[in-house]
């Protein structure tokens, strides 16, 4: 944020005092309220985030994002696909998102092995199967958060992938 | 009139800890207090991003998941606050630089500054003064909207959950804070925009 100064001297007879200070904001406030409540639809959706409150699994998180990575922009942007990385202690989910509106991915757990893959996102999940290699495919994925729930294969506990966005 | 100001921001912590932890526990009312208490920050900090309704709802979300996952494993529960907004700043990020429409890869912000806000309906404003006072907020440099905007949130947040939607020092947000209400006010004195009786009034 760059500093910059304002002479208070030469705002008003004798500056502003914080109570106007005050007010003018509750004024913002106010307004905010009106212009841009939180939609119903959205504070929904955070209570209805808690059904996904589970305890059992563990957590693979984020650790690469091609959207995210400076040093992956450069060049990459724009409709390519997109390759996340997640990772739990012992183990490795790589996916690469690609397509708009019904977008797909294809991934890759390591330590492979046969299990399953439930996709979880807004409307609910599906389950996929993961090969002998560790790789799996799922079609036809709708927008918004998503989370991959990993059983089976080379894990001993489920590993659950942080949520992400696509 | 709710209550915008700092002294608004002193909420115990107390609460909060006890329904993070009841929340983990399985206690469905205790995270709706979280919803109640955070969503309006959650929601403030993706339009102070600029982000549309579509994109703000899904940092919203995707927020919101990331507490249920998280929601256990947080080493400092009286933290939490700081951690969605945390969380909801690290995702509009995301979601600007994923985006085709795009802003600067550098992060100059300042290069959409006169952007109108998105998808909000000015027609809601019916006071003179109030339209006067938003137009003069959309002309103010980025990072002055981003704090003022932030600081908007319904609940008012706490200089301590602000200081982590901004990545900014707690300290220097006071002082921020000051000096961007300071500009804005300069900038709408002399269009009648808030005449003496009227403010006394407001008060």
């Amino acid at each position: 944020m760059s500093e910059e100064r304002i002479e208070i001297a030469s705002v008003s007879d004798g500056g502003v005092s914080e109570d106007e200070l005050d007010q003018l904001m509750a004024q913002l406030g106010s307004i905010a309220n009106r212009l841009d409540p939180v939609p119903a639809a959205v504070r929904e959706a955070a209570r209805a985030a808690f059904a996904w409150c589970t305890v059992d699994a563990e957590l693979a998180a984020l650790t690469f994002d091609s959207w995210a990575d400076d040093r992956a922009l450069v060049g990459v942007r724009g409709g390519g696909a997109r390759q996340l990385t997640f990772e739990a202690e012992k183990v490795i989910v790589e996916i690469q998102l690609s397509g708009g509106p019904t977008a797909s991915l294809v991934g890759q757990i390591v330590p492979a092995g046969a299990g399953s893959v439930e996709v979880r996102h807004e409307g609910g999940s599906t389950t996929v199967d993961v090969d002998a290699l560790g790789r799996f495919t799922a079609g036809r994925l709708p927008g918004g958060p998503l989370s991959l729930r990993c059983s089976g294969g080379g894990t001993a506990v489920p590993v659950e992938t942080e949520w992400v966005a696509v | 009139m709710r209550s915008v100001g700092a002294a608004a921001a002193a909420d115990p912590a107390e609460p909060i800890v006890v329904d993070v932890r009841a929340a983990a526990g399985g206690d469905r009312d205790a995270w709706d207090r979280l919803v109640a208490r955070f969503t309006g920050l959650v929601w403030a900090v993706a339009r102070s991003h600029r982000l549309s309704d579509a994109d703000a709802a899904d940092v919203s979300q995707t927020t919101w998941l990331r507490l249920a996952e998280h929601l256990h494993r947080l080493r400092e529960p009286e933290r939490v606050g700081g951690w969605l907004a945390t969380t909801a700043r690290h995702e509009s990020l995301r979601t600007l630089r994923g985006s085709t429409r795009l802003v600067p890869v550098d992060d100059d912000f300042d290069a959409i500054v006169g952007e109108q806000w998105p998808d909000v309906d000015r027609r809601l404003l019916d006071e003179e003064r109030d339209v006067a006072l938003w137009e003069a907020f959309g002309t103010l440099a980025q990072p002055c909207q981003r704090l003022l905007h932030t600081l908007m949130a319904d609940p008012a947040p706490s200089y301590a959950d602000v200081s982590a939607a901004l990545d900014m020092p707690v300290g220097s947000i006071g002082p921020r804070r000051a000096r961007c209400l300071q500009r804005l006010r300069t900038m709408t004195q002399g269009t009648a925009a808030c005449p003496q009786d009227e403010r006394m009034m407001a008060g």
